[in-house]
């Protein structure tokens, strides 16, 4: 394997010592608090109700008195509810999943796209990017932050971007290989399919000039990192982040890979206990909460990810002096990821219910086969729906599979199963089988 | 003129038929006919029976958590030797009637063999294409007949 260059793209940031990020975040967090509450209805409603004034918040320390902000939140707000600036202000938006038929968005002002931009660039400069690297970029494009966010990063730090999009197979390992890309961003799954069809296509591993990667958008293993490394030959990093904060680049692996440094300088990390909403310290596992600090758009207060992972704010073999988290072990909520895409069971069973003589029985099967997430949705046949032609079945199967296409964003297989054959249960069922084994 | 025919659907998986057959099986149902449609995902059986049986396979089925429903599909006898079955088609495919499916019977009636047809037209209802086929000199069965085989 090549050895990844241990460099910094902001030393002054990344390598600041505790106590002065500390000071950071308690000047940003107290300015920002002011900020949502003089300009965002929401925000001053529910601090109102929670009887905290903005000059209550005098440091982090005092974080904890101010309400969550949730996914339903930004649903409820949707689309420039939760803006804390006049609209002109916007320069851009970016859209993710909601647990409904509808996204949620965000607005970015200028600001908000240069500091999403630096995270970027300090998580691929991590990953040994520099001016002479070229950077391929298979996230899809579009309001998924994913595309334009690497393309962003690897803009700032001067490499050559080569912006594919997602798809294409045969495409992306030819231009990989003519252009000679050096680095890969993609989905950590995409990036093991492309690794395996390689040798199909007739390429060797020593053909490519890939040397890292940057992989994110879904939770992933040590092993599926052991095998993208052998596969390419390559050092794979993984990076983290979310929509509502701003996108990829919240955090990212370094070269010890040892958990992914949270850009503190710009967020500030919690870990809360998932059921009592607790703060708990740094090294126990739990629910992670981010809180924007240097954000104008649409500001996030304590916002709930659902991701389960532990934080640790131990000095780095690197270098750098900011936290790291751990993996993502698990979700809070009933949130998948297929192929990238963020989705909610309450989202199929939206589509389901839209359809006429579909029952909403339904369950969720995920499975990865060579290397892909395929999504199996289990539907019960009513006598309704059931016909003694078998194009009239396909129709119904199609317009389910259309519904989800174009409602959740992923391709699913749809099988009509006998009535009652759906487990049901008391109280919230059972919807998802997830055969992948990515979370504890 | 019209027969009854009983459509169950099946998923693809080993053991759902013969739980169908076993279920048919136990209820002392005599099939007369019996075609599966098969896809990837799922099967679609049709069976004939009497008139006297349907009901009963019917409840059958459906206590053992299958899905069955009725519906009227035509039978023709058509002499049994060459060229008979594409008598009856070429009358059927001048009338400008598409065939979804066809299957036949175990049985024969007076040499004759008899075929199930699921028929459609754009612009006939189910009856007219009885009808015309009457008119044409197709030799249509009922469920009346079928009752005796």
């Amino acid at each position: 394997m090549k050895v990844t260059e241990n460099k910094i793209y902001n030393p002054a940031a990344e390598c600041m010592d505790r106590e002065s990020i500390k000071k950071r975040q308690d000047a940003l967090l107290k300015q920002t608090v002011e900020h949502v509450y003089n300009n965002v209805p929401l925000y001053r409603k529910r601090m109102d109700e929670a009887g905290v004034k903005p000059e209550d918040i005098r440091g982090t320390e005092d974080l904890h008195r101010l309400p969550f902000t949730n996914k339903t939140d930004l649903r409820d707000e949707f689309p420039y509810g939760l803006l804390a600036v006049p609209q002109e202000e916007i320069v851009r938006i970016q859209g993710s999943s909601g647990t409904t038929g509808k996204p949620i968005v965000s607005g970015y002002t200028q600001n908000d796209v240069d500091v999403w931009t630096e995270m970027v660039a300090r998580s691929l400069v991590a990953a040994g990017a520099g001016k002479e690297d070229k950077i391929q970029v298979t996230y899809g494009y579009g309001l998924f932050t994913g595309g334009l966010g690497a393309h962003q990063g690897a803009s700032a730090v001067g490499s050559m971007v080569i912006p594919m999009s997602s798809g294409n197979t045969q495409r992306q390992l030819m231009m990989m290989h003519d252009l000679g890309a050096t680095m890969l961003c993609c989905t950590p799954s995409y990036a093991i399919f492309l690794g395996e069809s390689l040798q199909e296509m007739g390429y060797n591993t020593k053909d490519f000039k890939l040397k890292s990667g940057c992989f994110g958008a879904e939770p992933w293993t040590e092993e599926m990192r052991d095998k993208l490394e052998s596969l390419f030959d390559i050092n794979a990093y993984n990076i983290y982040g979310l929509t509502e904060i701003c996108g990829p680049g919240v955090a990212f692996e370094c070269c010890a890979k040892d958990g992914m440094h949270i850009n503190e300088d710009h967020v500030i990390a919690e870990i809360v206990d998932p059921k009592t909403g607790e703060p708990l310290p740094y090294g126990e596992s739990g629910e992670l909460v981010f809180t924007t600090i240097t954000k104008t758009g649409m500001p996030m207060i304590r916002y709930r990810t659902h991701d389960i992972c532990t934080l640790d704010a131990t000095p780095c073999s690197c270098g750098r002096t900011l936290a790291r988290m751990s993996r993502i072990t698990g979700r809070t909520d009933d949130m998948l990821i297929i192929r990238g895409v963020n989705m909610f069971p309450s989202q199929i069973e939206e589509v389901l219910l839209k359809i006429p003589g579909v029952a909403p029985h339904y369950m969720l099967i995920v499975d990865r086969v060579n290397s892909t997430d395929r999504l199996e949705v289990q539907v019960e046949l009513t006598e309704d729906m059931f016909s003694d032609t078998v194009s009239e079945i396909e129709k119904i199967q199609n317009a389910i599979r259309e519904q989800i296409k174009s409602v959740v964003g992923v391709s699913a297989n749809v099988k009509l199963v006998p009535p009652k054959s759906i487990p049901r249960s008391e109280g919230k069922a059972k919807r998802i089988i997830d055969n992948r084994g990515l979370t504890k | 003129m019209f027969i009854t025919q009983i459509s169950v659907y099946l998923e693809n998986c080993k053991g759902t038929l013969r739980t169908l057959t076993k279920t048919l099986a136990e209820a002392g149902i005599d099939m007369l006919a019996l075609s599966i449609a098969d896809t990837t995902n799922f099967g679609i059986v049709r069976i004939v029976v009497r008139e006297a049986d349907i009901d009963k396979a019917i409840v059958a089925l459906r206590e053992n958590g299958f899905i069955a429903k009725t519906n009227h599909v035509v039978c023709a006898a058509v002499p049994n030797k060459p060229a008979g079955l594409d008598g009856l088609l070429s009358i059927i495919e001048a009338a400008n009637i598409s065939i979804e499916y066809m299957y036949s019977l175990y049985y024969s009636m007076d040499n004759k063999a008899l075929m199930v047809l699921r028929l459609s037209a754009e612009d006939m209802e189910k009856e007219q294409i009885a009808a015309l086929l009457a008119k044409e000199s197709v030799d249509l069965i009922s469920q009346a007949d079928i009752n005796k085989l």
